[in-house]
């Protein structure tokens, strides 16, 4: 076991698959020579060449719809979107073409295509370059969504994800790129729909996502402090839910907090604390309660911006409140 | 400014009212919503609130009196000043009164005395006068009111006559026994009003009290005050506990009532189960609020079957009237030992054994604690009780058109309602139908 | 000229493709009319020479996108006419198993990826196949069918540079019937259709989209030329829809003259101009004309009776086919 940075867990998946079938290829913006802005691609267009990693011109709609299309024909592309934020550019490609023709065709075309973006705030690169919209493409039938909490979810993910024969949308969080964690040397695959119990505790479930289950671990190493245990869940794929790991998790500590850094309103949280509420409902002590970014376009000055995502800090007080009795989210 | 108190609109179909009885009189002071008066209506009797503070005056109605819709009957005045008798608008029949001064002669006439009241009662709080010297009254024309320590009483003239003077204000406490009003053969030229207190100034006459007894009235304070279980502090009466602590409590029959009775905080948790599962054992947390709450029945027996029973009883076994009371309601009981029944009335109290079986003669006096008193309310004007339970069960008989009315109360834990109800039953029957005993 | 004998098949074949296309789209708009059929569809009647010239130079390996209007393309691609209607009554025999419809309708056994309903929604995917041909080193052509209407569509310009810039081999057919729906292309695209192409540097032509030779023509070279890596190729066919935008725009005349309607349905038809051609070139008698058109409609009646009886899909599909295993 190796120590790598989330940007090489990536990198190596990619290139592994791309060795093992001819048929993936990669296309976006900058992602030759310059293995994109975020040089997580660095390298793979000296092993594999211009024509399996392709620069196009900043036309978002117009490269999705190729994937798309190389996609049906018998091609596995991956679309590099340079931030998440762009997902709005490519909409009807995404959720219009791609998620629906398998469907659309009754069963008989697949759209094997994998679009790696990114999420996440506190880069001070204000509104239009810090969304994490996860919940937009969770929201469409059809597409499947990963979001890898560490270098050895990255890997593990990503290549499942090309592997699949539907289109995965694959959200890393850009200020995790340099963050080491151990990836094993061999090869191996994490599943979708497989959750993953980082932390066992007795007292709370904390569910989060990709950067916030860090801010979770940290949270339930200051509730540890207070006595009070934390069970950490990372979900890794939103779509598909293991919603079993999850339910098993809150009936055996009755109290659960949903952490994701897309917005509060109408997100990943909703979906998840819904179905907790559905599924678990005479075993909660506490309401299930939702921790999302505030309901505000992301703020440039960085006296604001940290304000309106969830941190150790806030999560620890969210889940003493719910320990003691009181609600969060009061009417 | 004077207030007019009329007759309400009452019905829309109606367009007169008959004055039942009124809780006020001329000169008391009233608040705005003091029961005035009570009107009986088609449907029902209704009481009539005071609509102003002030004194009542000029009072032209009176008990039994059917006053159309509309007409004013007496007016809320600013000041005492006017008292019931004093004006000119007043009807006819008032006299002029004027205050008594010292060393003034009373009224030749037959004197009214403070009857007895209860058993242990020495004085009696006269409450009101319902008529006004120099009225003419008959005999049983309630005079006045009187409170005992457990309801207000109405007292009848006794006699054809004039009410020459009164010799007590409201408010006052009068001994028993002691005079408080004279009635003269002859309508009086100078009728008098004095207090208790000779020459003392007319006091400021108390609030009346809302009589108990009055029929169909709104139940009133007098029924004994069941302590309400503590109402949760929420809306709607839920009681707010998470899912889980509901689930847990349900399984480990655990009652978050009781946590709620306790004042325990809520919304209830899973740790809260704790102090519900240390608290004491209870039989049901029903029985003592049971123990306060009183039951009331009602009975009607066509006619006093009873008054000519005793009569021939009298003459043909020597048995009193009270013995045959105790010994039909005794045998009501329907119990299989002897029971022991006080019978009360007009403040003498008897007390006997009465054994199972239906032979009055075996009646006898007792000196033991009854187990059931009758109080024996014919010949007086009660027509209905609501006294609340006492001690001991007490079935009270009063006149009711040409029959009677029977009524039982006793507190919830000293007989079920069926019991009750039998026990109710049985004695009216044996009312109407003293034979009915003997089979 | 090449062997006559071949080319008497291949010129048979054309007007079969084409009375096919016709009739099937007759029989489709009295479904419409006669209530029978779920949801919208919109007619290609008229245009029939230019998806079957195109087609008809094209084999099953070569690819094509089509439009909302696609009845024409999946016909002219080979595709029967039994799971057509039976897709288009959203029957489980259909070519989608009933999921997808008329405007979604794909035969991708034929190479047709599908019909969009999104105006230039499958641009991206006509040009992504050509990049799966390139980047697989295999020589199959890919097809874009668009309208005059969707040149107001930014991803064309989008995938056009893009092709270009990788010699994608792929052509650009922009049906242009003379209207956007309810508007006149005068009034919707400025400038010039086929400049828009060359400003990428791709090589346009124009052809009479009524006139099927032509078009066949045409299509044959450019698509002999991409399958040598010369591609892309943007060609402007001029063309007339009959009916209105789809099988409800019935009353169109304040948008479109009967008299212009009247004028190329007797003028500038397709399906009589050929086979007066057929007949002046003794490729074919009169007579054998109406005896393929009496096949085809026969073949219509047969198969829409076939699909109105057919089986829908079971309730259980519903929910399948949203993943692919």
């Amino acid at each position: 076991m190796r120590d790598i940075t989330l940007s090489q867990a990536v990198n190596e998946a990619i290139a592994e698959e791309m060795r093992r079938d001819p048929t993936v290829f990669i296309l976006g913006e900058d992602v030759a020579e310059a293995g994109t802005p975020f040089k997580v691609l660095s390298g793979l267009v000296e092993e594999f060449g211009p024509d399996r990693v392709l620069d196009t011109p900043i036309s978002e709609p117009g490269f999705m719809g190729i994937a798309v299309g190389a996609a049906m024909t018998g091609a596995r592309p991956i679309v590099d979107l340079m931030f998440g934020d762009f997902i709005f550019l490519i909409m009807d490609q995404l959720c219009n073409q791609a998620a629906k023709t398998h469907y659309m065709s009754g069963g008989k075309l697949n759209v094997p295509l994998v679009l790696r973006t990114n999420l996440g705030a506190t880069r001070r690169s204000a509104a239009q370059h810090s969304q994490s919209l996860q919940a937009l493409v969770a929201h469409i039938p059809g597409l499947k969504v990963a979001m890898p909490s560490s270098a050895y979810e990255a890997k593990g993910l990503m290549k499942t994800a090309i592997r699949d024969n539907n289109p995965v949308v694959i959200f890393e969080d850009k200020l995790m790129y340099q963050d080491k964690a151990p990836v094993p040397e061999e090869e191996y695959l994490i599943p979708f729909g497989q959750a993953n119990i980082k932390r066992e505790g007795r007292d709370i479930t904390l569910i989060a996502t990709s950067s916030m289950v860090q801010v979770a671990e940290k949270a339930a190493d200051i509730l540890a402090s207070e006595g009070i245990e934390a069970e950490v869940v990372d979900p890794r794929t939103i779509v598909p839910l293991d919603e079993d790991t999850l339910i098993k998790s809150v009936k055996k500590t009755s109290r659960a907090i949903v952490i994701d850094e897309g917005h509060q309103s109408y997100g990943v949280t909703s979906e998840i604390a819904s179905r907790l509420n559905e599924k678990a409902f005479y075993y909660l002590d506490a309401p299930v309660t939702r921790m999302g970014a505030m309901d505000v376009p992301v703020p440039f000055s960085p006296a604001l911006e940290d304000l309106t995502v969830p941190t150790p800090q806030s999560v620890a007080d969210t889940a003493r409140k719910l320990c003691a009795g009181e609600l969060v989210h009061a009417a | 400014m004077p207030h007019d108190v009329t007759m309400p609109q009452l019905g829309m179909a109606q367009d007169a009212g008959k004055i039942v009885s009124w809780f006020k009189a001329p000169g008391d002071a009233v608040a705005k919503g003091d029961a005035l008066f009570e009107v009986e209506t088609d449907k029902a009797t209704m009481e009539v609130e005071a609509q102003a503070d002030g004194f009542l005056s000029r009072v032209t109605a009176a008990e039994g009196d059917d006053v159309p819709v509309g007409v004013v009957i007496a007016c809320i005045s600013e000041t005492a000043g006017e008292d019931a008798a004093t004006t000119d608008t007043a009807p006819a029949e008032d006299a002029k009164t004027r205050p008594v001064q010292d060393g003034m002669s009373l009224p030749e006439g037959d004197t009214v005395t403070m009857p007895q009241l209860g058993m242990a009662q020495d004085t009696g709080l006269l409450v009101t006068w319902l008529k006004t010297p120099g009225d003419k009254v008959a005999a049983d024309d309630v005079l006045f009111e009187v409170e005992t320590d457990k309801s207000t009483m109405e007292v009848e003239a006794g006699r054809d006559g004039w009410l020459a003077a009164t010799l007590a204000e409201p408010g006052e406490e009068v001994p028993v026994g002691d005079p408080v009003a004279i009635i003269s053969d002859a309508k009086p030229d100078a009728p008098v009003a004095r207090s208790v207190k000779n020459g003392a100034k007319a006091e400021a006459p108390a609030k009346a009290e809302a009589p108990a007894e009055v029929e169909a009235a709104k139940p009133a304070a007098a029924k004994a005050p069941a302590p309400k279980p503590p109402v949760p502090v929420t809306t709607g009466g839920h009681i707010l506990a998470s899912p889980k602590a509901r689930r847990l409590a349900l399984e480990q029959g655990l009652d978050l009532g009781r946590l709620v009775e306790a004042g325990h905080p809520q919304p209830f948790h899973v740790s809260d189960l704790e102090v519900l599962r240390r608290m004491p054992e209870r039989s049901t947390s029903a029985a003592p609020a049971m123990a306060a709450v009183s039951r009331r029945l009602t009975a009607k027996a066509g006619e006093d079957g009873v008054a000519g029973f005793a009569a021939w009883a009298a003459d043909a076994q020597g048995l009193t009237g009270d013995t045959i009371l105790a010994g039909l309601a005794g045998a009501s009981i329907g119990s299989a030992v002897t029971v022991c029944v006080a019978v009360e009335r007009f403040g003498d109290l008897a007390v006997f054994a009465v054994p199972p079986g239906p032979a009055l003669s075996r009646v006898a006096p007792s000196e033991e604690a009854p187990d059931l008193l009758v109080r024996d309310l014919r010949g007086t004007h009660l027509a209905s009780v609501e006294m609340g339970a006492e001690d001991v069960p007490v079935l009270t008989v009063t006149e009711a058109g040409g029959g009677l009315q029977i009524t039982l109360e006793c507190a919830a834990n000293s007989m079920d309602g069926a019991a009750a109800i039998r026990l109710l039953s049985d004695f009216a029957g044996r009312m109407e139908q003293p034979l009915r005993h003997l089979l | 000229m090449t062997d006559s004998k071949t080319n008497s098949e291949d010129y048979l074949r054309m007007y079969r493709q084409m009375a096919r296309i016709r009739t099937f789209e007759d029989t489709a708009n009295q479904l419409y009319l006669s209530a029978k059929m779920p949801g919208l569809t919109h007619m290609y009647s008229g245009e029939e020479a230019v998806a079957v010239g195109i087609c008809e130079a094209l084999t099953d390996d070569d690819r094509i996108t089509s439009t909302h209007r696609g009845h024409g393309h999946c016909v002219a691609k080979g595709a029967n006419f039994r799971e057509m209607f039976c897709e288009l009554l959203g029957k489980e025999e259909g070519y989608c198993r009933g999921k997808g419809g008329s405007m979604h309708i794909a035969d991708q056994s034929h190479g047709n990826l599908g019909a969009n309903a999104i105006v230039g929604g499958s641009m991206g995917i006509a040009t992504g196949s050509a990049l799966r041909a390139k980047l697989q080193g295999k020589d199959d052509v890919t097809v874009c069918f668009f309208g005059d209407g969707a040149t107001a569509q930014g991803l064309l310009y989008e995938v056009m540079n893009m092709a270009a810039l990788w010699n994608l081999p792929v052509i650009y057919a922009c049906e242009n019937n003379g209207y956007s729906e309810y508007t006149k292309t005068e009034e919707i695209a400025a400038g010039s259709i086929t400049a828009r192409a060359e400003a990428f540097g791709i090589e346009a032509f124009k052809v009479d989209g009524q006139d099927v030779l032509a078009v066949n023509q045409l299509t044959q070279k450019l698509v002999a030329r991409c399958r040598k890596g010369e591609g892309p190729f943007f060609v402007e066919l001029e063309t007339y829809r009959y009916h209105g935008h789809h099988v409800g725009d019935i009353n169109r005349e304040y948008y479109r003259s009967k008299d212009e309607e009247k004028d190329w349905k007797t003028n500038r038809d397709p399906i009589i101009r050929f086979r007066a051609w057929l007949v002046s070139e003794g490729i074919a008698t009169e007579d054998e004309i109406d005896a393929m058109n009496a096949d085809i409609e026969k073949d219509a009646t047969e198969a829409v009776a076939y699909a109105e009886a057919a089986a829908y899909p079971a309730a259980a599909e519903v929910d399948m086919h949203v993943y692919a295993d």
